[in-house]
């Protein structure tokens, strides 16, 4: 049985009450819905959030999942999604000096390190999520079209610019 | 550097606490799958559910070998748990509680001897039990246990929700809708701002840190002395109470509708805070929360939770929850309304209180123990008085 086949089991056997069954699925998928989350917030809690948030919505929908269908995307672009809503959130606060949520006294935020984090916090959250789409969930230009409710053209501008920028920043050559 | 290079940037970036968010994770979504119905099952018309619940029971009740069946059906169905202590004779696990009835706050001995403080509206212990901060009317008062007054301050508006601090040198209280705050022998009795009617709540490791709600509902943390405000949130919707891990690493915020947790952060000289964002806490869908409360020691949150049992009817369930993650722990479920919660100052016990029975609950949190009921709560409150007394209030259970 292929990966698909064996996904599709475990989501039967989930629907069916199996917590060993939700334990694998959640096994397969959590690491890369938080790395997702992460890479486009910047804010290791609040990823630690959004992939909970989907997780659940996912829980919660398990009955009426339609089982023909791949799991990952359906879960994906509910990360994605919640990941953007939060970064934009969060940018419209900070333009607009709101101190709400701000620590007064001390600093938020963990400290970005190395080449990549500070490279993609000079990207908007929408580029930010393609990038992370394409480049670490290997969606196609189409697909993240989909997901993200976009024209193919709009993905592939935003995936343009933001490469050029991280080559900029990073120099990623193509 | 290519587009491969890329794709090893973003796999290899390194996630921080990437695995006990996972465990924590795997934790909430494995109880919010376990409150969940499992699909495909028949749900039966509640009528149904009714009828066929009191057929079996009047089945079980009416033959010879439903006598053993009735005992435990007592302990779970009908109000109150039976053989329940007639009297309180003891605190079981020892301290000293502090109750509210109608005619002021009562300081009960380990003993189970009791001795009415006076007039007061509401009371709060100091910490180690030395004095009770007592509220009446517009007057803040200090207290010894045995009823002795030490001072009093008066403010402008209705005085409540006194709460002493842990280093014992400072009482916060409301003021009508401003907070203020007195050193504990009476002296510099000031405004610290417009508060929302939530009871503020301490920093427990010692240092004079206060959380509370401002009157525009946001959450504040200041630090007292110097009025400095170290950190400020939006309050989750519909917060009525506050409370803080022992250690001071997270504070929880409790609304009807949901519990929310956010972790904080302070350096060591205490100039800095990072409050983090609030965490919302799983629970089931139905479930309304009565009451929550961190442990004295340790970090579990006991919550008392209220649902609907299957025939429509109020459930109540004691759970222990673990912030860092993990399933919740189901202390005890019984088909009857349930409020207020108490840790007893050791944190092996739970106090509930059960109005409509009459009873409190002394609930281990262990396995050593085995649970207490207490009955005829409401008069052993209100001595001498006809007819029916007021269920009194568990203020606070101390050492």
């Amino acid at each position: 049985m292929g990966a698909e086949g064996s996904e599709r089991k475990l989501i039967r056997e989930a629907q069916r009450g199996s917590r060993e069954a939700l334990a694998a699925l959640y096994e397969l998928h959590w690491e890369r819905a938080q790395r997702a989350a992460y890479l486009v917030v910047h804010d290791a809690a609040a990823a630690e959030d959004i992939a909970q948030e989907a997780f659940l919505a996912a829980v919660d929908s398990l009955g009426r999942f339609d089982r023909r269908r791949p799991f990952a995307p359906w879960l994906h672009r509910i990360v994605v999604n919640r990941a953007i809503d939060w970064g934009r959130r969060e940018a419209l606060r900070r333009s607009a000096g709101d101190p709400e949520n701000q620590t007064i006294a001390g600093q938020t935020g963990e400290p970005a390190a190395g080449e990549l984090m500070p490279a993609l916090a000079q990207l908007p959250p929408e580029q930010r999520a393609v990038v992370v789409l394409r480049y670490l969930l290997e969606y196609t230009p189409g697909e993240i079209g989909r997901m993200l409710e976009l024209p193919r053209g709009t993905v592939n501008s935003r995936l343009r610019r933001g490469l050029d920028r991280l080559r900029d920043l990073i120099e990623v050559e193509r | 550097m290519n587009e491969d290079r890329l794709r090893t940037l973003l796999r290899e970036e390194p996630l921080p606490g990437a695995a006990e968010a996972e465990r924590r994770g795997l934790a909430v979504v494995e109880g919010a799958y376990a409150e969940r119905r499992p699909a495909g099952r028949p749900v039966l018309p509640r009528l149904a559910v009714a009828l066929t619940a009191a057929a079996l029971l009047a089945a079980l009740l009416l033959s010879p070998a439903g006598a053993t069946v009735r005992g435990w059906i007592g302990e779970v169905f009908t109000a109150g748990v039976r053989h329940a202590e007639p009297a309180l004779t003891e605190v079981p696990g020892g301290g000293r509680l502090l109750v509210q009835s109608g005619r002021g706050p009562w300081v009960v001995r380990p003993d189970g001897s009791r001795r009415l403080l006076g007039p007061y509206g509401e009371a709060a212990w100091s910490p180690h039990g030395l004095f009770v901060a007592a509220a009446s009317g517009r007057t803040l008062s200090a207290i010894e246990p045995g009823g002795t007054p030490h001072w009093s301050v008066s403010a402008s508006a209705p005085v409540s929700d006194p709460r002493w601090s842990p280093s014992g040198f400072r009482i916060a209280y409301r003021a009508g809708g401003t907070l203020r705050v007195v050193n504990a022998d009476g002296t510099r009795n000031h405004v610290l701002g417009p508060a929302s009617a939530v009871a503020p709540a301490w920093f427990p490791p010692g240092l004079h840190l206060l959380a509370y709600l401002d009157a525009a509902g946001k959450l504040r943390i200041v630090e007292t002395d110097t009025a400095r405000m170290l950190a400020s949130a939006g309050a989750s919707p519909g917060v009525t109470a506050l409370s803080w891990a022992a250690d001071g690493s997270a504070l929880l915020e409790i609304s009807p509708r949901g519990l929310w947790l956010r972790r904080l952060r302070l350096d060591k000289l205490a100039t800095g805070l990072r409050l983090g964002g609030a965490r919302r806490i799983p629970l089931a869908g139905d479930a309304i929360v009565r009451a929550a409360s961190f442990s004295p020691r340790g970090r579990a949150i006991a919550v008392l939770l209220s649902r609907h049992n299957r025939v429509g009817g109020p459930r109540s369930e004691a759970i222990l929850l673990d912030p860092a993650g993990g399933p919740p722990r189901r202390l005890f479920t019984v088909s009857g309304r349930l409020d207020q919660l108490a840790w007893s100052p050791d944190g092996s016990r739970l106090l509930l209180a059960w109005p409509a029975a009459d009873q409190w609950l002394f609930l281990p949190v262990g396995q050593a123990n085995r649970l207490q009921a207490i009955g005829n709560i409401a008069s052993i409150f209100s001595p001498g008085l006809r007819g029916q007394a007021p269920f009194p209030r568990i203020e606070g259970w101390c050492c």
